[in-house]
């Protein structure tokens, strides 16, 4: 089944230091909840894996990460990734990301995604109906780790705000030092915690709010 | 009769025989747990397979890598289509005439396929191995929809039929088409459209669904290197069958193949295919050794095994402005899955499908079907019916239903102009089946007043009149005709060999007896109403004598169980054999009474000789003289064999009406009565009739009100559980009420017609016409399936009808 995602998150983060994250696709496997990156093969490509656990159903894919296009003037990143789990599963996502300067403050940024997920097997069969809830918690603790992580990051030196500014200081910040800063998350997605939100979620839509 | 009427009654009574409602002789140890089924049988030596099946519905193999498997403690092979190939095995010819792959060579075609199979001490390292088979495929674009699969550049499915532009049914048009099938005259139903005053014409999709049986499929193989015997226990309707393939694939005469078809639990049709799994337990038996237990979870069911129906139904009426119908044409787009592995006779692609001109009189008629082959599971199994006769009921009714609504004729009444006359049988359709007999009439009166169908309607109007009302009320009607026993070897036939079926009884010198037959029951209850026929025509009673079938080694060649061919066919063998027992026990008894046999009548249990009561000999006396001192020239024993091969199906009917209340606020159906009269002709057990369309009634509710098997567009089944998979039980099932007429088939030595598939076939139109109905008024002429609740409701909101 495929899912498509067009996401927007804003960030308390200036758009520099958010991009010398997404840049470096290390960091951004590392703030990825289960998601490693195991062996660079070229450049752009990698090879890696990602852990899902929901309830009993634990999905183990496997596979390799290609960085398509690295747009540093637009601040933007292609990526596609493609992978399969032992247990009779398969995925591919195909994912645009931007960083926006926030136009409500300059000094902060928006993460905006744009992905297309297509999952086959077992995955899509049990998971299916949960895929896009599913999703919204994961992205939702990816983007609390990607922000903690370019806060992590000195501030940059120049006053942020413009693209060149955010280039100059994204140049500056060498991509060990955006790994580095990568927060230690849980090793693998936290089933329970999502299934929590999912139940907290359908008790705040019968009272007609959404958290 | 000579002898006093309450003493031969008295006798007749103690038989059990034809006629009685004789409690089931399955059921003692059913319903104690002492079944006997597949899973139960343990092996010395016994190893588990388990199967790699694929994640994706459409890819190219790129490599499979079996060493992390076989590295694992307990692994004792792991085979894939590379290593069936020397033994020619990859592939294997289906009962359409097409080929299936048995593990996948260079391609996957649908979710679910077979890859590989892995050999393990037990099932739990088996699995374990089939997670450790590493499996790279290379995606292909997967084609869902059969009218995409037509298209000029739909992706090629087959490539190993690429090249082929004809195939077992005749030319192919297209890369993805299997077979175009005609029946009927097209010339003479486009001149009865040509000059009709009224058409109508409708298109319908009778969705993908399949029959579940409580348990799934699965054999135990048993290679036996020392002797070179081959025993495979499996859940199989038609174990002879399984052996001839068997034998034909593995090259092991026939004589040393052993198929044994044990208690089965379920089949429903899914169990007639010979499927990947039982060839590879068998391949992998032969190759170590050793038994090998192959037994497939309920996913693996759903996904990959026989599913039925999935026709793309394009009905047409002429008609004359008062409602006879003048002509019939019907277009279908039959999606087969990636391999034509439809379990119908020999030459007809689509089964039976032509017996889509139902109970009616209609003089020029057409039909064409078109095979085409997608990336789903293959299959097209009668689902607890005869080759497409569901698909052919459901539409000729809705389509009558069609016209009433345009002519704004009552749906009884315009059945009534258009059926066949009771004086019109034996009577030829227009698409050459001979109907064997029917009083369409009679039965439809007697359903129409039992359940006050004037009343029904009035109370219909009134609640149509108040705005207010919290539901709408619907009724539906169907008066079917079905064509079953398959079927006369002129035309019939599986893999060349005619459909016929067969019996053997012997009668032992105490007077019990033994039948076996060429059948398999599933749950029909076989042993009980076998023995049953066989009581009334010898006179033994029936307690005394045990049926036996299923296993190749003793029981006669037969066809087996489906298409409700078990009475028809197999309880015409039963009869015959048993006549060829009367009448040399009639020789011996002329003997013993030092009579001619002429002089002899037959009461119940003995033959008496004529003017004198005193002077008779029971049929058990007659018995034990044949193995004691038979008279001189005639052979001792008291057996019989016989292979019935019947001159024509028979044509069992029925009339079902349903009244459904629909919830407009959640569009949830409630059933509020559903009665089903049928006419089986002759009745032999009554009791086991009542549970057959209980059955029945229960599995056509089940698929016209939930189940389905959606796929999304790529390919992944979205509904092979049963959480999603509707099975329903006594909570939701509706309550049934029953009624029955006797009109029995004048070529059957019995006059019995087969009764357990109609309730299905008959139901499943009744519960569309019933919702349709409920609608009507506000101008919807039909529904797909299923009628859940939230496709209920969405037809509602859309007409603005929904509280």
């Amino acid at each position: 089944m495929e899912v498509k995602l067009d996401k927007r998150y804003p960030l308390d983060v200036d758009p520099a230091r958010a991009w010398v994250i997404l840049s470096d696709l290390k960091a951004v496997a590392g703030c990825m909840p289960g998601a490693e990156l195991t062996e660079q093969l070229s450049d752009t490509s990698y090879k890696g894996g990602v852990k899902v656990k929901v309830g009993p159903a634990v999905a183990q894919f496997g596979g390799i990460v290609d960085v398509l296009e690295q747009d540093t003037a637009a601040q933007k990143m292609v990526l596609r990734g493609k992978g399969a789990d032992k247990g009779g599963s398969s995925a591919s996502m195909d994912l645009t990301a931007v960083i926006e300067v926030d136009p409500a403050n300059p000094e902060h940024s928006v993460l905006h995604g744009d992905a297309s997920v297509i999952v086959n097997g077992k995955f899509a069969q049990f998971g299916g109906r949960m895929m896009v809830q599913v999703s919204d918690m994961i992205l939702l603790q990816f983007v609390e780790n990607f922000r903690q992580a370019a806060l992590a990051l000195p501030a940059a030196a120049a006053p942020a705000g413009t693209i060149q500014s955010a280039v100059e200081s994204s140049a500056s910040a060498s991509p060990t030092t955006a790994s580095a800063a990568a927060p230690k998350v849980a090793s693998e997605i936290n089933g329970l915690a999502i299934a929590w939100a999912l139940i907290k979620n359908w008790w705040l839509g019968l009272f007609g709010k959404r958290s | 009769m000579n002898a006093p009427v309450n003493d031969a009654e008295a006798r007749e009574l103690a038989l059990a025989g034809m006629g009685a409602s004789r409690l089931r002789k399955e059921d003692a140890r059913f319903i104690q747990g002492k079944g006997n089924y597949v899973d139960d049988i343990k092996m010395a030596g016994m190893l588990h397979m388990d199967i790699v099946r694929s994640p994706v519905a459409h890819a190219r193999i790129i490599k499979i890598n079996k060493e992390k498997a076989l590295a694992i403690p307990g692994v004792h092979a792991v085979l894939t289509a590379d290593d069936l190939k020397p033994l020619k095995l990859h592939w294997m010819p289906t009962l359409a005439g097409d080929v299936a792959a048995v593990l996948a060579d260079e391609k996957v075609h649908f979710q679910m396929q077979e890859v590989a199979i892995v050999i393990a001490d037990d099932r739990y390292i088996a699995a374990d191995a089939v997670e450790a088979v590493e499996v790279e495929y290379d995606e292909l674009p997967v084609v869902m929809d059969p009218y995409a699969a037509l298209l000029p550049d739909a992706p090629v499915l087959r490539d190993d039929l690429a090249s082929k532009t004809s195939g077992a049914h005749g030319p192919r048009e297209h890369h993805n088409h299997i077979f175009t099938w005609d029946a009927g005259d097209k010339a003479a139903a486009d001149a009865a459209f040509a000059s009709a005053p009224v058409t109508v014409s409708q298109h319908m999709h009778y969705p993908r669904v399949h029959p579940c049986p409580l348990e799934t499929c699965g054999c135990v193989a048993s290679f036996d290197p020392v002797r070179g015997e081959l025993t495979t226990f499996i859940t199989s309707q038609a174990p002879h069958v399984v052996r001839t393939v068997v034998s034909m694939l593995s090259g092991i005469p026939e004589s040393k193949v052993r198929i044994v078809s044990p208690d089965i639990g379920g089949g429903f049709g899914n169990k007639v295919p010979i499927y990947p799994g039982y060839v590879c337990a068998i391949v992998a038996s032969i190759v170590l050794g050793r038994p090998v237990k192959w037994v497939e979870d309920r996913i693996e069911n759903i996904s990959s095994t026989g599913f039925a129906r999935d026709y793309h139904m394009d009905g047409e009426l002429a008609a004359t402005a008062d409602g006879k119908i003048t002509g019939l044409r019907v277009n279908v787009v039959a999606d087969h899955g990636a391999f034509d592995a439809c379990a119908d006779p020999t030459k007809f692609p689509a089964g039976m499908f032509h017996i889509c001109s139902g109970s009616y009189d209609i003089p020029a008629a057409h039909c064409s079907v078109k095979g085409v082959y997608t990336n789903k599971a293959p299959g097209g199994v009668a689902y607890r019916c005869s080759f497409r006769v569901t698909e052919a009921v459901y539409l000729v009714e809705r389509m009558v239903d069609v016209l009433a609504q345009k002519l704004g004729i009552d749906k009884a009444e315009i059945r009534a102009r258009n059926f066949i006359r009771k004086e019109q049988f034996p009577y030829t359709s227009a698409f050459g089946f001979e109907y064997d007999s029917g009083d369409y009439q009679a039965a439809m009166d007697k359903v129409l007043q039992a359940v006050d169908y004037k009343a029904l309607r009035a109370e219909q109007a009134a609640r149509r009149a108040d705005p207010d009302s919290p539901t709408l009320m619907g009724i539906g009607l169907v008066t079917f005709t079905e064509v079953v026993g398959a079927g006369p070897s002129k035309m019939c036939d599986i893999l060349g060999v005619g459909m016929f079926d067969s019996c053997e009884i012997r009668i032992h010198p105490t007077g019990s007896a033994i039948a076996r037959m060429g059948t398999i029951t599933q749950g029909q209850g076989h042993q009980t109403t076998y023995a049953q026929i066989i009581a009334t025509e010898l006179g033994i009673p029936s307690e005394v004598i045990q049926v036996e079938e299923g296993d190749t080694s003793t029981a006669p060649y037969g066809l087996g169980t489906y298409g409700s061919r078990s009475t028809p066919v197999a309880g015409a063998a039963i009869a015959m054999a048993a006549r060829k027992i009367h009448a040399k026990a009639k020789k011996i008894a002329a003997h013993m009474l030092e009579v001619h046999e002429n002089d002899l009548d037959w009461e119940v249990d003995r033959f008496k000789v004529k003017g004198d009561d005193a002077k008779f000999k029971t049929m058990a006396e007659v018995a034990w003289q044949a193995y004691h001192q038979p008279p001189e020239g005639l052979e001792p024993g008291l057996e019989a064999v016989h292979y019935y091969d019947p001159p024509n199906f028979t044509f069992p009917f029925g009339i079902y009406l349903c009244v459904v209340d629909i919830d407009r606020a959640t569009g949830e159906t409630k059933i509020r009565r559903f009665y089903a009269l049928d006419d089986c002709g002759t009745r032999i057990n009554p009791m086991i009739i009542e549970g057959q369309i209980h059955g029945g009634l229960t599995e056509g509710f089940a698929v016209a009100m939930g189940q389905q098997m959606p796929f999304d567009a790529q390919g992944n089944l979205m509904g092979n559980t049963l959480m999603d998979y509707f099975l329903p039980t006594f909570v939701e099932t509706p309550h049934w009420e029953t009624d029955h007429t006797v009109t029995p088939s004048p070529h059957h030595p019995i006059g019995a017609k087969g009764v357990a598939e109609s309730p299905h076939v008959g139901s499943i139109p009744t519960f569309t016409s019933a919702i349709v109905d409920a609608f009507s008024h506000h101008g919807m002429t039909h529904m797909d399936m299923p009628h859940s609740a939230f496709r209920v409701w969405k037809e509602l909101k859309a007409r603005g009808m929904n509280l």
